[in-house]
């Protein structure tokens, strides 16, 4: 059993700009989602988390471990996958996770061996391992990114934004490969795409500007907006009447004409239909309306 | 459209800050320089001006190089603005010139970079108006400006400079785009300008040398090397000879490589290179598995820190081993390196042999600057390379301590350069081998590394680490990197201050001598390694408190990041080696400035000046002369100490009654002197004066005798490299250092005009004048300054069993006693209070001739040369004996000693020689001139010319002793040789010594008689001088002129002789036809301008004739340079060669000159190739290629 529990975590940057407002947040093992657009603080949250980034204030604790007073215990129980991840020029796939492993206290060399050997078949990049990771393609060089994040027992595994770019099938491989991480382990996924979450986590939290806007299960946030959403195609002249008499929470284009979604406890008429909410729609209504929602 | 490139190349550039940057930087540079005595570029002396043309020129010239830097930053920009930007694909695609775009950012960038050269004239200008207004520097030192002095600079250096230069980079960045390119490519034209000269070091390539030299810095030194400060404050560069046709040369080559990158240049993008793209692995889909993701427990113990740090610095070296700047600089060291070594080490156009210590300091000399450079620019790479790669987050999540991540990017720095140097050993060792030499010391290198190198790379690299830590951006960093190297010490020179403490990773120098390895500064340096070692590591240290293992924004978060840093485990230690560090400071510091005080520069020129003050007074006061010396000096070669006990007898040689003696301490010693019936009535340990009154005066003629204890303790270890001359095996002092001097000292006093006037001190005349009938100025001689006359001494001298001492004359017994061993010497012939004290482990070379013992003491690993100073001495002495006189001593001793000095001098019977020349140098081709010959029979020609006769203490004094010694040595090897144009061979540096030494004079050049001990006069001008004299009166009668001379003088007690007195022995001797030319090489400074204009050959029978037409010129210089044409009526030779390298001479005639155009015609057996004037080279002209022309055939 691994436990996070991150108290009055704040942050603010020189520049005025509130990274972290007042985060409070408990995660225990499993998958755990961070959903959230662009610059709404997850990476600072991320890095806070990772040691790598101090907080004005507030406190994150792994089990017994205070993250900010012991950074060096935190670091021994942390696997961490960053959201550019970049690496040596001249080093080798097998030269990068043996380095890394080093670093992460596997001293032993053929402890080190045998466990390499066993990341880089797990991730299918073995017969690639004498290769220069510069010339990798991103979804290979994305492996190796995990390899280096699974190395030792790690209690705590952060990976930040990592499908972001990838292809579909990309996507899915590394889906399954964070799937087999062990069960008393705390993963944290942080991402801006939806289905990640969903296929993925049993609890999540969405951000916006610095600040929790929604913590809990999917399926439960889910449920919250069940019946509620409806859907309806319209002309792209109609666009701006229907965003200022309907609660929109997202609009696309779908085969070449707009469909909107809108949030309504009745049924709106005028051609909307109801439709199964999903976590996009749990997604754009938070971050459209969170400073309506109470958490 | 070239309209709009160019402005838009040149109007953004102008707004930059950049420009004016360095605009300001060489205007300052150039501003102190000029207004001020602590900056120097090139540096200027006595009457050149310090703004005059040539020190402009010298500050276009020696800031080329830099300049260079700046327009590769310019054209390079210009290149690749574009395509760096991301620009080109659209700019590109846009209807423009080729020719617009290419031209007109190539000729914006050429303007650009020309710009902060005009810093430089700005800088002057403002300088040289400042400093005589705020009185920095003396109004006199100014002159004129005149518009050519700016404009022929900008024109033939600056443009042309830029032009080629930036050619290259342009055509660099445009063929490569990559800005490293292009910083490389610079650094090869840097590199290829030294190497070229290096190659063509030698006097006689030194045309192709001014030829070849990219920036035209060599081709200006040629072509104004004899420039006198007349010439060189009036004279702009002009726009001919050599420096014209180095210009053409290079514009030209600038020209064809412009056109050829513009051709080359094209609008279509150049494809980056397709990347060898990994084939993707057939991916076989990835199921989910039953098994969960393995672990693996770290082990997070003691040990683990310490392999955490050998990966770190395992992938941190290999970065760098790797990395293609490091490869490019590693490969121009080599390079340059290779250059050096099979140049071999010069003198007299002779090798010296590949000695261990040659190669190891030339290995330093070479290659330092690379390793500087690697390590300025590894240090930004190695702190920067996680964040440049972006794998910081990775790395700095992962349980490691941020110090030994920092201790091992230092690590790495190290043993790159290390790396490097190692390699340079080896090849060191190969160009020993490749010359035949074995004797190769491994501990020679490796100390020297170890104590020389290693200590640098170690504090150079925490330094710049820490400065790359505490920066935010990797090129402010390397800005304030350079910056440190090149501002720091010149601030220190500003502030007066010399220590060790402050010069970052200063030490004392080392210098290692075959006699006495590193020597004293050995302690010194240790300790100063220590110090800055352990600075290194708080440096360090700070650098792993400072480490942005998070991301930190602001200053304010730095600091509180630093103070997290700082806990139990990390303050502790950090306190400790502070602690560590200020003892070490404390140890220096006591050792350095408490025992082993010293004074800084300014403090030694208040001195002087104080001394002259408070105690001129007495200058010229009437004091006894000693008359008979006897001295004990006990040397203790481990402990370098040196005991002195010494009895004089002194003399009232004066007609009036002496009531007071005076003494000259010198302040390193401890003296007591004890004269019976005298008091101490003055007493100044500042200025190390004492002067004791006698009760009762000593009358003319009475003698009085006085006792003294003269103590050197060593103690410690000083700021400096320390005393060279009390050594562990190689001790050499001499009666100066030993005896206190007597009377006023005006050899202390300060004699730059400028320096005196500082401090209200008048000018000072250098000598006192020479003059006809001399009265009581002949009464001193300029060897021990009215100290002394003739004087009996004898020595004992003591030193440890192991070692010889030896003092002037014969011994008369040695002994030993426990462990150490007496030499008591006594010197046979009264002879001038001229002694030296010499202690080492010799070996002894001994022959006797003609009832004189020649013995060569030297170290036993020089054994190379000895039989050949053996004959040299020997032959000198047969030559003297039979021209000028009996030899007057029962030996003649050659003595080593240590290279800290580079000399041979004479002392009675004596003659100390250096181990840096002579001993060490490859004579194995007799075909090239011999050195020691030169050097041996030039100090035992002083045993007549200095020991036998010796003069007045004035102008032409030295004229008598050195310019006689060089004519005996010359008609040695003369009469030796037997070739006129060997000795043309060898005299051609004596009148590079003459002409180059008149162009630096910092006060007045002098004729050969009224010589002020200025060493071109004497040395260079009196060689030149007398064998143009023997080659015109004939050698013997020079000679009977010189014995005859002797004769009035030998070991007379004064009136000493002067130039006059020689010169009244010489005029018998000189036929009338000749008296002419007794003035001109004498008593005025002569200049002759030959000119071969035409020669053509034609049969007449049998024999060749050739008709030659020339232009003859006679020059009268005064004592500031300045020439005025004087009437011919000369003999001049005119010969033919029959090859082209003028060994053959066929014939030659000497023939009358009173035209300044003559014809002549002359008939050989032989046919002849090139027809010369003056072919044997026997007057003296500065431009002499145009003597000789290849002979046209009808």
């Amino acid at each position: 059993m691994a436990k996070l529990v991150i108290t009055d975590l704040s942050k603010t940057y020189p520049n005025g700009v509130k990274a972290l407002d007042n985060i409070n947040l408990e995660i225990s093992n499993g998958m755990f989602g961070l959903l959230g657009p662009n610059g709404a603080g997850k990476s600072s949250l991320m890095r806070t988390i990772a040691t790598l980034q101090e907080a004005d204030s507030g406190s994150i604790m792994l089990n017994d471990i205070d993250v900010e007073k012991e950074p060096r215990k935190l670091r021994q129980a942390l696997g961490y996958l960053p959201q550019e991840f970049g690496v040596y020029p001249n080093i080798t796939a097998y030269g990068l996770l043996d380095h890394v492993a080093v670093l992460k206290g596997i001293t032993s060399g053929s402890e080190r061996k045998e466990m390499i050997t066993y990341l880089l078949n797990k991730v299918n990049l073995f017969d690639k391992r004498n290769k220069k990771v510069k010339s990798f393609s991103g979804g290979m060089k994305q492996r190796v990114g995990i390899a280096q994040a699974l190395i030792g027992s790690p209690q705590l595994i952060i990976v930040d934004e990592p499908t972001a770019g990838s292809d579909p099938g990309e996507r899915n491989r590394f889906h399954n490969l964070l799937a087999d991480v062990g069960e008393d382990v705390v993963v944290i996924l942080s991402t801006h795409i939806v289905d990640d979450v969903r296929e993925l986590c049993n609890n999540m939290a969405i951000m916006n500007n610095g600040r929790l806007v929604y913590t809990g299960s999917p399926i439960t946030v889910i449920d919250e907006l069940r019946g509620q959403v409806w859907r309806k195609a319209i002309e792209r002249e109609q666009l701006q009447s229907h965003m200022d008499n309907y609660r929109v929470i997202s609009n696309k284009m779908v085969a070449g004409k707009p469909q909107i979604h809108v949030l309504s406890e009745i049924n709106p008429g005028e051609g909307f239909v109801s439709i199964e909410p999903n976590l996009e729609d749990v997604f754009f209504n938070k971050i459209h309306f969170s400073e309506t929602t109470n958490v | 459209m070239f309209k709009e490139f160019f402005l838009k190349e040149l109007i953004p550039g102008l707004k930059s800050p950049m420009v004016w940057i360095f605009f300001g930087l060489f205007g300052l540079l150039a501003g102190a320089a000029v207004a001020s005595d602590s900056v120097q570029i090139g540096g200027t002396i006595g009457n050149i001006h310090k703004n005059s043309p040539d020190v402009i020129t010298t500050f276009v010239l020696v800031l080329s190089i830099f300049g260079l830097l700046i327009a590769t930053a310019f054209f390079n920009n210009a290149a690749l603005r574009d395509v760096n930007n991301g620009f080109s694909e659209i700019m590109f695609s846009l209807p423009i010139k080729k020719s617009g775009y290419f031209w007109g950012r190539f000729l914006g960038a050429l303007i650009l970079s020309t710009i902060p050269f005009l810093g430089i004239f700005l800088g002057v200008i403002i300088g040289s108006t400042l400093a005589p207004i705020f009185d920095w520097v003396d109004a006199e030192r100014f002159g004129g400006y005149e518009v050519s002095y700016f404009l022929n600079n900008y024109l033939l250096f600056i443009v042309p400079n830029m032009f080629i230069g930036g050619s290259i980079i342009f055509f660099l960045a445009h063929k490569w785009k990559s800005t490293i390119v292009s910083f490389v490519g610079a650094l090869v034209i840097i590199i290829f300008y030294i190497v070229s000269g290096n190659l063509l070091s030698d006097i006689e390539s030194q045309d192709l040398a001014a030829l070849v030299d990219v920036f035209g810095i060599r081709t200006n030194s040629v072509a104004t090397q004899y420039w006198t400060p007349v010439e060189k404050n009036t004279l702009a560069p002009a726009f001919e000879g050599l420096i014209l046709y180095n210009r053409l040369i290079w514009v030209g080559i600038a020209l064809v490589i412009s056109a050829i990158s513009y051709h080359l240049f094209s609008f279509t993008v150049k494809k980056s290179k397709p990347k060898k793209k990994e084939e993707e692995a057939v991916e076989k889909s990835q199921r989910l598995e039953v098994e969960r993701v393995r672990t693996w427990k770290g082990s997070f113990e003691k040990g683990l820190g310490w392999k955490q740090f050998v990966s770190f610095y395992r992938i941190n070296t290999e970065s760098i081993l790797k990395n293609n700047v490091f490869k490019i600089l590693f490969l121009f060291s080599v390079i340059l390196l290779f250059v050096e070594l099979l140049q071999g080490y010069e003198y007299y156009g002779l090798q010296s042999y590949p000695l261990t210590y040659k190669i190891s300091s030339s290995i330093s000399d070479s290659t330092s600057i690379f390793i500087l450079i690697i390590t300025v620019f590894f240090s930004g790479e190695l702190v920067w390379r996680d964040r440049i790669n972006n794998i910081h987050e990775v790395i700095n999540a992962t349980p490691h301590n941020s110090f030994s991540a920092l201790a091992a990017k230092a690590l790495s720095l190290i043993t790159a350069s290390s790396l490097l140097y190692f390699f340079f050993i080896i090849m060191g060792i190969i160009a020993q081998l490749m010359q035949g030499f074995t004797k190769i010391e491994l501990d020679v290198y490796f100390l020297d590394f170890a104590l020389s190198n290693l200590p640098n790379y170690i504090a150079f690299s925490a330094l710049f680490i820490f400065i790359q830590t505490v920066m935010t951006n990797r090129y402010i960093g390397y800005f304030l990197s350079i910056l440190i190297l090149f501002v720091w010490d010149i601030l220190l020179g500003v502030l007066d201050a010399s220590s060790n403490m402050l010069d970052f990773a200063g030490a004392p120098f080392l210098q290692y001598s075959d006699m006495n390895g590193f020597g004293p500064g050995l302690t010194g340096s240790l300790w100063f390694n220590i110090y800055w070692i352990l600075f290194g590591f708080i440096l360090l240290y700070s650098a792993g408190i400072f480490w942005p293992r998070s991301v930190v924004s602001g200053f304010k978060e730095r600091i509180k990041v630093a103070r997290g840093a700082l806990d139990k485990t990390t303050f502790v230690p950090f306190i400790g080696l502070i602690g560590v560090w200020i003892l070490v400071a404390g140890f220096v510091f006591y050792n350095t400035q408490v025992l082993n005080p010293y004074l800084s520069g300014d403090e030694r020129e208040e001195l002087s000046a104080e001394y002259e003050k408070q105690l001129k007074k007495y200058d010229g006061i009437p004091q006894p002369k000693v008359t008979d010396l006897k001295i004990n000096i006990d040397i203790y070669p481990n402990e370098r100490d040196v005991a002195v006990n010494a009895k004089l007898k002194l003399v009232n040689k004066t007609d009036v009654a002496i009531d007071s003696l005076h003494f000259n301490m010198d302040e390193s010693w401890e003296t007591s002197i004890a004269i019976s019936n005298s008091k101490l009535v003055y007493n100044d340990d500042y200025l190390d004066y004492q002067i004791y009154q006698l009760e009762k005066a000593l009358q003319p003629g009475e003698s009085i005798e006085i006792e003294l204890e003269n103590k050197y303790i060593t103690n410690g270890f000083p700021n400096g490299t320390g005393n060279t001359s009390i050594i562990n095996n190689g001790t050499f002092l001499n009666s100066f250092g030993v005896l206190p001097g007597m009377g006023y000292n005006n050899g202390i006093e300060l004699s730059d005009k400028y320096t005196r006037k500082k401090y209200d001190l008048k000018p000072k005349k250098r000598m006192p004048e020479l003059e006809d009938s001399c009265g009581e100025n002949c009464m001193v001689n300029y060897l021990s300054a009215g100290a002394a006359d003739w004087v009996t001494m004898e020595t004992v001298i003591s030193t440890s069993s192991d070692q010889i001492a030896i003092a002037p004359g014969s011994l008369v017994k040695d002994w030993t006693e426990g462990d150490r061993s007496y030499f008591n010497y006594k010197v046979d012939e009264p002879s001038q209070l001229f002694l030296m004290f010499m202690s080492a482990r010799y070996e002894v070379a001994r022959e006797k001739y003609n009832g004189i013992d020649i013995e060569i003491y030297y170290d036993k690993k020089h054994d190379y040369n000895i039989d050949k100073m053996v004959d040299a001495t020997r032959r000198s002495i047969a030559y003297y004996e039979k021209n000028f006189g009996k030899y007057y001593h029962k030996q003649a001793r050659i003595i080593e000693f240590p290279r800290y000095a580079t000399f041979a001098q004479a002392f009675p019977g004596t003659m100390p020689y250096s181990e840096a020349f002579g001993f060490i140098i490859d004579l194995e081709d007799e075909t090239e001139n011999n050195v020691i010959d030169a050097v041996i029979a030039h100090e035992m020609a002083h045993q007549w010319w200095a020991h036998q006769e010796v003069s007045a203490n004035m102008q032409g004094g030295t004229m008598l002793t050195e310019s006689f010694s060089e004519y005996s040595s010359l008609m040695v090897m003369k009469n030796d040789l037997n070739d006129d144009m060997r000795m043309t061979d060898f005299l051609k540096y004596d009148y590079q010594r003459y002409l180059r030494g008149r162009s630096g004079e910092s006060q007045n050049e002098l004729p050969l008689y009224k010589v002020e001990n200025q060493q071109y006069i004497h040395y260079g001008k009196g060689s030149v001088v007398l064998y143009s004299l023997q080659d015109y009166i004939g050698e013997d009668k020079v000679n009977l002129a010189l014995k005859s001379f002797l004769e009035e003088f030998r070991y007379k007690e004064p009136p000493y002789p002067t130039s006059n007195d020689f010169l009244r022995h010489l005029d018998p001797h000189v036929p009338d036809s000749m008296k002419y030319l007794v003035d001109d090489l004498f008593k005025k400074i002569t200049l002759y301008d030959y000119r071969m204009k035409e020669a053509s050959l034609k049969m007449q029978g049998e024999q060749y004739e050739v008709t030659m037409t020339f232009e003859a010129r006679k020059m009268y210089a005064d004592t500031m340079g300045i020439e005025t044409s004087a009437q011919l009526h000369e003999w001049v030779d005119v010969g033919v060669f029959a090859d082209e390298d003028r060994e053959d001479l066929i014939a030659y005639k000497r023939i009358y000159v009173d035209e300044e155009n003559m014809e002549y015609t002359m008939y050989v057996d032989r046919k002849p190739l090139k027809a010369a004037i003056d072919p044997r080279r026997v007057v003296i002209e500065r431009i002499i290629k145009d003597n000789v022309l290849t002979i046209k055939e009808e």
